[in-house]
């Protein structure tokens, strides 16, 4: 489904990536975990598509597709979709009025019908309910005053809603309490299918307990410096990341 | 001292014309208040960007386009509903060129002691309310300020022949809507006109309020003043829409007059003209009150909207919450000028004003001053101004939600002028004034 090969980024001359690879597979939960400053929400980014980043090397192919050509709509309609780390407020637009406007574009671009007002209410009902979302919210302008919990529940609900084929996550564990990770955890693993894949980008250990990833991968300095099954989280959370940065210098 | 010998303005000639007829128009104490209103103008004349009041207004037109006094003009149903906001339900008064037009209003029963009437009915049904307050609100002579301009105003009363007159009486509450829709057409050549519209809510009377400016065709020059009254506890919601045809010169006053406890909720959208200038002029009277300016102006091609507002606060514990926003494209140029006046006697008050700018081409432009002048010294005052383009983070995000580009950013420029909307209260004058927002931004 994702393949990234090589890739190197930099912002403002400073290199970020070195020569990231990763595949991912329809059905499979990878997580990459790292210290701050590693490159892992760079990478979350422009997978994403946003501007800031140049990509120096190396290419990414997403369903066949070089999603580097793609403009950030493109991708996600194509079925790429990001879990903002900070979602953005945008006082002025209702929620409601957002995320329909969202789906009928991803729809048209699928071939689909739009919905109507009362199709969407519908389409939506089962999926507030999962992200115990108030449904005030949904009236309210996007992101707008909302609590750090209910931006990343909020961003979950989209999520669900515009049921897309990658989900990847950028640090949505970040600034939750133990109940909203556990409701925000729970719509993650309803998402997931032999179809869909997810990658869960964290620098804790804590989220994985809830979202069970297949494969776990280190990104230190710009690279992934380890591979392995779900016990790799475990270990860093014991040993922390400075063992393997150890690793990593007497092996240099 | 010599006389200074002044070159008399293109209303001169019209004040001559129209003497004979205004003359017969309303009681007597009227006709001299005309005169007043004519010579007081006269001795400024059209201003120039030199006065400090008008310093990025050209007017130019109103001295080049050979005005002619307004003449009568007839427009159907089916026109009027095209040019104005289309199907509202609200008690309706329609003028055209400035002349009541009842066959395109509505003749609705009314409460008892309610009147919402053209001038003519108005002269006879209230003479003393009338006489108390017209020309009283629309002032800024004994108030605070060194550059105080009340030039049109003056232009206006100098004119004043028909309008549209609403009294609430005490404890009344209105839930209708009241529509003033005052629309211009020019089709046979440029001509001048001055509406006029005096509100009185006694005690505790409340209502909402719709003034629609609007034009179907041609270069005029409208120069419109709302006087407000406000009694104890009195709460109006007035939703101002301007959107005139775009070679039009819009110079409109709106001033209101509060007594304690009242409550003004205004809202304005500035949509159309070649030229358009709004002063919203707020006096607080009375402790305890509360007032809500709200502006949303919308400019493009080489559309200039100038924005003037001024709320004087002359009593204590009042609040005033001002938000002022301008979206300008192409070649447009916008002004704000917020003027806060605290008395010496007005302790505890608490004004907040902001205004921001989105300015969607390198060639637009927009100036923008606060003016806030405290001299009480137990007062809480803020002002912000931004100005700026639209916010990439924002476009970023709807864009990675599937949205494509053109479509994000019209929807952040509609959201950015939704938000003032968002404070009408009523939803078919909200749904409808949203609506023409969006058709003026596609």
């Amino acid at each position: 489904m994702l393949t990234i090969t090589n890739l190197h980024a930099k912002i403002d001359e400073k290199s970020i990536l070195k020569g990231v690879n990763l595949q991912i597979n329809p059905g499979e939960v990878h997580a990459i975990m790292g210290p701050n400053g590693s490159g892992k929400s760079t990478l979350a980014s422009i997978l994403a598509g946003k501007a800031d980043y140049e990509v120096t090397e190396g290419t990414v192919e997403f369903e066949g597709q070089d999603l580097l050509e793609l403009d950030p709509e493109e991708r996600a309609a194509e079925g790429l979709f990001l879990a903002f780390q900070y979602p953005v407020e945008i006082p002025g637009v209702t929620n409601t009025y957002f995320l329909r406007t969202a789906l009928n574009n991803v729809r048209k671009h699928r071939g689909l019908p739009e919905l109507t007002m009362s199709e969407f209410t519908k389409h939506i009902k089962s999926k507030v309910e999962m992200m115990e979302l108030p449904s005030s919210l949904l009236s309210r302008s996007v992101n707008e005053g909302f609590s750090g919990g209910e931006k990343k529940r909020n961003e979950i609900f989209q999520m669900a809603v515009l049921e897309p084929k990658l989900c990847v996550l950028d640090e949505t564990d970040s600034g939750l309490d133990i109940d909203a990770l556990k409701v925000v955890s729970h719509g993650v693993n309803s998402l997931r299918s032999p179809e869909r894949a997810v990658l869960v980008i964290t620098h804790y250990q804590r989220l994985l307990d809830y979202i069970r990833p297949d494969f776990v991968h280190v990104l230190i300095g710009g690279k992934i410096v380890k591979s392995g099954g779900p016990e790799l989280a475990l270990e860093l959370e014991a040993n922390g990341y400075s063992l393997i940065e150890g690793e990593l210098a007497v092996a240099a | 001292m010599a006389p200074i010998l002044m070159e008399s303005s293109p209303f001169a000639s019209h004040f001559a014309d129209l003497k004979p007829l205004l003359e017969i128009t309303g009681p007597a104490w009227l006709q001299s208040a005309r005169e007043r209103g004519f010579h007081e103008f006269e001795a400024v004349g059209v201003p120039t960007t030199r006065d400090e009041e008008f310093k990025y207004l050209p007017l130019r037109p109103l001295t080049e386009w050979k005005l002619a006094p307004a003449h009568g003009a007839t427009l159907d149903r089916q026109q009027v509903a095209k040019l104005t906001l289309g199907e509202i339900d609200a008690i309706t008064l329609t003028f055209i060129n400035g002349q009541f037009a009842p066959e395109v209003s509505t003749d609705d029963l009314l409460p008892d002691g309610v009147f919402v009437l053209p001038f003519e009915d108005a002269f006879l049904a209230m003479p003393e309310t009338f006489e108390k307050w017209l020309g009283k609100v629309a002032t800024t002579s004994q108030k605070l300020g060194t550059t105080n301009d009340d030039r049109f105003i003056a232009l206006n009363t100098a004119f004043l022949q028909d309008g549209a007159f609403v009294y609430v009486p005490k404890n009344t509450k209105i839930v209708r809507p009241i529509h003033l829709q005052f629309v211009s057409d020019a089709s046979v050549s440029p001509i001048a006109i001055h509406p006029r519209v005096l509100v009185v809510l006694e005690d505790h009377a409340e209502a909402v309020i719709l003034e629609s400016h609007v034009g179907q065709t041609g270069q005029y020059f409208t120069n419109p003043v709302t006087e407000v009254v406000l009694g104890a506890g009195a709460q109006l919601e007035h939703v101002r829409y301007q959107d005139e045809t775009d070679s039009a010169v819009h110079i409109g006053n709106f001033a209101v007059h509060q007594s304690e406890n009242s409550v003004l909720n205004s809202i304005v959208a500035q949509f159309g003209s070649a030229i358009a200038r709004l002063d919203a002029t707020v006096w607080v009277g009375g402790s305890n009150a509360e007032t809500w300016l709200n502006g949303a102006s919308v400019g493009r091609g080489h559309q200039r909207i100038d924005n003037h507002t001024r709320i004087d606060h002359a009593l204590p514990h009042c609040q005033s919450f001002e938000v002022y926003k301008t979206i300008l494209d192409d070649h447009a140029h916008g002004v704000f000028n917020g003027k806060i006046f605290v008395y010496q006697d007005a302790q505890k008050t608490d004004a907040k004003q902001t205004n921001q700018g989105l300015l969607l081409s390198p060639t637009a432009e927009l100036d923008t001053k606060p003016q806030l002048e405290i001299f009480a010294d137990d007062v809480k005052c803020t002002h912000g101004a931004t100005v700026g383009q639209l916010r990439e983070d924002a476009l970023f995000y709807l864009r990675a939600r599937g949205i494509p580009k053109k479509e994000a950013e019209a929807l952040l420029v509609y959201a950015f002028a939704a938000e003032v909307f968002e404070k009408i209260s009523e939803p078919s004058i909200q749904a409808a004034i949203e609506a023409r927002l969006f058709q003026k931004l596609a």
